[in-house]
């Protein structure tokens, strides 16, 4: 089955790590979801070939930024009716603290989806969800038309 | 990184990068080192793909690239002491997509260094600077103190 094909069933934890082995390097940085009622809960498990800084042991900050962008996509498909792969316009990353060698999560909230253009606003944490790790914004392409 | 020359900044920045697991893995290495203009080179893998219906790669690894060479370009800077400060932000624009296959570039430089902030840019793109599929911005803080791990390791490695 195709990434197209699974990304038609709505998504509960069990497609979604469906979706996510379907792409090859979320499955490689290890990333897990969860769906929690209407939201979905993203994962990135510890693991040393993520890390970026050895002398403090501290997740490189580009897959914390892919972590988040593969976040903002997943959510953004659960939420279509005729899904598609939406396409990144632009991605403004604010890193807040460092991320250490645990469990990160993330979070997506929609800010604003037109017809072809979706306004994604991601912050992720790892001990404690009201002080963010990183705070990210995204445009993704949206409209199948345009892409 | 003062008075070194481009060939000495390519083998501290080349033995650096053997110390970040994350880059160390996927492959990425230097490619040049041009006074502040430093390039680094990601090989194309199957693994890094974003799309698998196309191939192509995963934005995010682009992502990985870009604060890679930005933030050892920082690094490198000239005027400055070797020393890894925090990234403040980075901001990137996805202009187009590689085609599958391709081996990514990167080419960052410091742009502006305050007592306390360094402003670097970069782009990402395949065979030449004239396929630019995504260009980036970052802020990085300047900590007071140089931070001596890194150099030390770079030294321990080589002794």
């Amino acid at each position: 089955m195709s990434l197209a094909d699974i990304i038609r069933h709505a998504p509960s934890s069990e497609t979604l790590s469906l979706w996510l082995e379907k792409v090859p390097y979320a499955a490689y940085l290890g990333i897990e979801a969860r769906v929690e009622g209407d939201d979905i809960l993203f994962i990135l498990p510890p693991d040393d070939k993520l890390l970026g800084n050895p002398a403090i042991r501290a997740i490189h900050g580009g897959v914390i930024g892919a972590f988040m962008e593969q976040a903002a996509v997943f959510h953004l498909i659960a939420r279509m009716e005729t899904p598609v792969l939406p396409k990144i316009i632009d991605f403004s990353l604010d890193y807040l603290r460092a991320n250490f060698a645990r469990h990160t999560y993330a979070r997506c909230h929609v800010t604003r989806q037109g017809r072809s253009v979706a306004n994604v606003h991601i912050t992720a944490w790892q001990d404690d969800e009201q002080q963010p790790t990183a705070t990210a914004r995204a445009h993704f392409l949206i409209d199948e038309a345009l892409t | 990184m003062k008075r070194l020359s481009d060939q000495e900044k390519h083998r501290l920045i080349s033995s650096l990068g053997e110390h970040i697991a994350h880059t160390h893995a996927l492959g990425i290495t230097v490619e040049k080192v041009e006074g502040e203009a430093l390039t680094l080179r990601l090989p194309y893998a199957e693994n890094l793909v974003g799309d698998p219906a196309t191939g192509v790669l995963h934005g995010g690894v682009i992502t990985v690239l870009l604060d890679q060479t930005l933030g050892v370009a920082a690094l490198a800077c000239d005027s400055l002491a070797p020393s890894i400060a925090p990234t403040l932000d980075l901001r990137i624009d996805h202009l187009r997509v590689a085609p599958p296959g391709k081996d990514i570039l990167a080419t960052a430089s410091v742009y502006r260094t305050t007592r306390r902030v360094l402003f670097t840019q970069g782009i990402a793109y395949w065979d030449s600077p004239d396929n630019t599929i995504a260009r980036a911005t970052g802020t990085w803080l300047r900590l007071d103190e140089v931070d001596t791990t890194w150099t030390g390791n770079i030294e321990r490695k080589e002794a």
